[in-house]
């Protein structure tokens, strides 16, 4: 006899209850319960328990058990996942290509090439010789205790994944900023990628690709990471002075002119902002990543983990930090120069 | 509608709202602004707007904040949609334009002037003042000459280089002036041009604006909410008041005439010696005056001829267009003028 037991006498539902008596495998309060003998007592009404899924199955064997909602959630992955890969996969795979690209470029080239490479980059972008020799002086201390190759695969995965986060970041905020529909489907969505926890992306995307293709880790880090630069195209678009925009359609600019003489430059600042959150994210999930075969120096940190190798783990995560900051200063010293250019 | 009727805007109705077209109907049987607000919770922007803006003159609309006039020039170029009427540019209708027309429109015969002056601010100067020929796909290069000729027009020579938050807000101005004349339009916008300005300055551009059109004869539309700018700049002056034209005509005859209270009030505390002009006050003649106390022009101000008189009160002035006589002003008539029209609408009470 279950507490809910008259709501299903009520509606006349008991040759439906009866019907399927077979019930999922017994669960341990069941085996605890029979084990010890006990038998339905009278219940008082402070221990009414919620009509939840399982107490409701009590009641009515034909009821659905909570933990058929898990398993039916996992078994309608399982039967779609065939059909999601056939298109998928093809569509995925030249990210697995520029990934293994990217990381067999960073290792085979010597580093004597490498590292002048960055620096050179790194003054391009900048015009700061103090902030070159800061990052010479960091990825040679890096590589002086032998976590050069590391940090090298950390960068090329880095670079591929932000690079891939403005290509597709941006065009998709600037649709959110011409449509205010568009804004109001995505913003969930972006919501959502944001505060999942960065672990259950990897979940059913362990079952969607193998975990030997590059393209698993690539997948999720750029869906954590491409969040920002979305958000900041649409705000910086949208906060492109009013008066300017209406001064540009006085003078009869087209929808592309606008875009790309007015807004995109006047919206620039914030997208600069976006893709430096960008690749900081990209940093933070690399290193969760390497959970799914992501190498660099989340690896590392892993195996300090798993092994408690305290003095592996604390290196490495000191080589992340000293990225975090390099790449952290070098898009803010860009995203200043371009302030400076256009204070209105 | 005459010759030179550059624009003509007929029953111009502009309801801000969800459904501006059931509100319209309400607004057509008479229902007023504040009732239309709290009834349907729609705002009416224009209400039957009739003017005729001729070309080559400078069409002033005036009015205080609120009263529909920055909405008013917007749907000269479309900028914002009316909800009813009709606007003729040339005696093409705008209203009627698909989307490349339209452009055309706003590249080639309207530019506009802004009151926050809306330049590009990652752009130079000079960029900025060909803006319009740079939109129509030229490069810089070859819009340079013509910038330059027209920034130094209005005195920014050698400024073309700079960005224009290193301009003060009067020079910037004058640099949306320079944009609006490189694109060659014959119609000129300006929305509350100079209102951000300081007074003097706002007086210098004044000036400019009037060397300007001297030379250059274009069909200007000014909004202000300044009388005293609208009558120094209008050769047609139209009141706009909670959406509706109160009156319009040209600036001397609402002076002398008007037909409204509002419109009383609002001129109650001008400087009417420098505002008003001879031609407004003289008695119309052409016969010559036989003793006269001396000549004044008709377009003289009254304080010209109050400073030609020293302050006698008895003397008659022959007043000449280009040399011949074409009335007689007598110094009585003039301090009569001068005092406001329902100032002595009381006395006479």
């Amino acid at each position: 006899m279950a507490t809910y037991d008259f709501v299903f006498s009520k509606l006349g539902l008991q040759d439906w209850c009866a019907q399927d008596q077979s019930t999922g495998p017994m669960s341990m309060k069941d085996l605890l319960s029979k084990s010890r003998g006990e038998t339905e007592t009278s219940q008082s009404i402070w221990e009414v328990p919620f009509p939840s899924m399982d107490n409701l199955n009590e009641a009515c064997r034909a009821f659905p058990q909570s933990r058929e909602l898990t398993k039916g959630l996992e078994n309608g992955f399982l039967s779609v996942k065939d059909s999601l890969s056939i298109f998928l996969d093809p569509l995925t795979q030249p990210l697995s290509w520029f990934l293994d690209g990217a990381l067999y470029f960073m290792l085979a080239t010597p580093w004597w090439i490498i590292i002048p490479l960055l620096l050179l980059v790194v003054q391009l972008v900048t015009k700061s010789w103090r902030l070159v020799a800061f990052v010479g002086f960091s990825i040679c201390t890096l590589a002086f205790i032998d976590h050069y190759e590391y940090a090298m695969q950390t960068l090329a995965i880095i670079f591929v994944c932000a690079f891939l986060c403005v290509l597709f970041g941006v065009p998709i905020g600037i649709a959110m900023s011409r449509s205010d529909t568009m804004q109001r489907l995505t913003i969930p969505i972006l919501d959502m990628l944001q505060t999942l926890p960065p672990f259950v992306y990897l979940i059913p995307l362990i079952f969607l690709f193998s975990v030997t293709e590059s393209k698993l880790y690539g997948i999720a880090i750029i869906l954590y990471a491409i969040v920002p630069v979305i958000r900041l195209t649409n705000l910086g678009i949208r906060l492109v002075d009013k008066d300017v925009i209406e001064a540009a359609d006085a003078f009869g600019m087209t929808k592309q002119q606008k875009l790309y003489r007015v807004q995109i430059p006047l919206a620039l600042p914030n997208i600069m902002a976006g893709v430096n959150q960008t690749i900081m994210m990209s940093l933070a999930m690399v290193v969760i990543a390497s959970l799914v075969s992501a190498p660099g120096l989340g690896v590392l940190v892993l195996r300090g983990i798993r092994n408690l190798e305290l003095g592996v783990g604390l290196v490495a995560g000191l080589g992340i930090v000293i990225l975090a900051v390099i790449l952290d200063r070098v898009t803010k010293m860009s995203l200043a120069r371009i302030n400076a250019s256009q204070k209105s | 509608m005459t010759e030179n009727t550059r624009i003509s805007i007929r029953n111009l109705y502009k309801i801000f709202g969800d459904d501006p077209a059931t509100a319209l109907e309400a607004v057509k049987s008479g229902m007023s602004k504040a009732e239309l607000l709290e009834k349907h919770n729609h705002v009416l922007g224009l209400q039957d707007i009739n003017v005729d803006m001729k070309a080559g003159e400078v069409t002033v609309i005036m009015g205080l904040s609120g009263s529909g006039k920055s909405t008013l020039i917007r749907h000269l170029n479309r900028l914002i949609e009316p909800t009813a009427g009709s606007i003729q540019v040339d005696g093409e209708d705008v209203l009627g334009y698909d989307e490349e027309r339209l452009r055309r429109l706003r590249r080639e015969h309207m530019s506009m002037v802004f009151q926050k002056f809306a330049l590009l601010p990652h752009r130079t100067v000079l960029e900025n003042a060909g803006l319009a020929l740079w939109v129509r796909g030229r490069e810089v290069k070859e819009f340079e000459e013509e910038a330059n000729k027209w920034l130094a027009r209005v005195g920014l020579e050698g400024n073309g280089n700079q960005y224009p938050h290193q301009l003060s807000g009067g020079m910037q101005q004058r640099v949306g002036i320079a944009r609006a004349l490189t694109s060659n339009s014959p119609i000129m916008l300006m929305d509350e041009a100079f209102s951000a300005l300081d007074p003097l300055i706002r007086t210098d551009m004044q000036d400019l604006l009037l060397d300007l059109q001297q030379e250059l004869k274009k069909t200007i539309v000014f909004i202000t909410h300044d009388l005293d700018e609208a009558l120094k700049l209008a050769d047609h002056l139209v009141i706009l008041k909670d959406g509706y034209v109160v009156q319009q005509g040209e600036p001397q005859e609402i002076l002398m005439e008007p037909n409204d209270p509002y419109i009383v009030d609002f001129i109650s505390d001008i400087n009417r010696a420098r505002v008003l002009r001879v031609r407004s006050v003289m008695e119309k003649t052409t016969q010559p005056l036989a003793q006269s106390a001396g000549q004044v022009t008709e377009n003289a101000n009254l304080e010209e001829v109050i400073a030609q008189s020293k302050g006698a009160t008895d003397l008659t002035y022959q007043v000449v267009r280009e040399g011949s006589p074409v009335g007689v002003i007598s110094m009585q008539a003039v301090v009569k003028a001068l005092v406001p029209t329902h100032a002595a609408a009381r006395e006479v009470r």
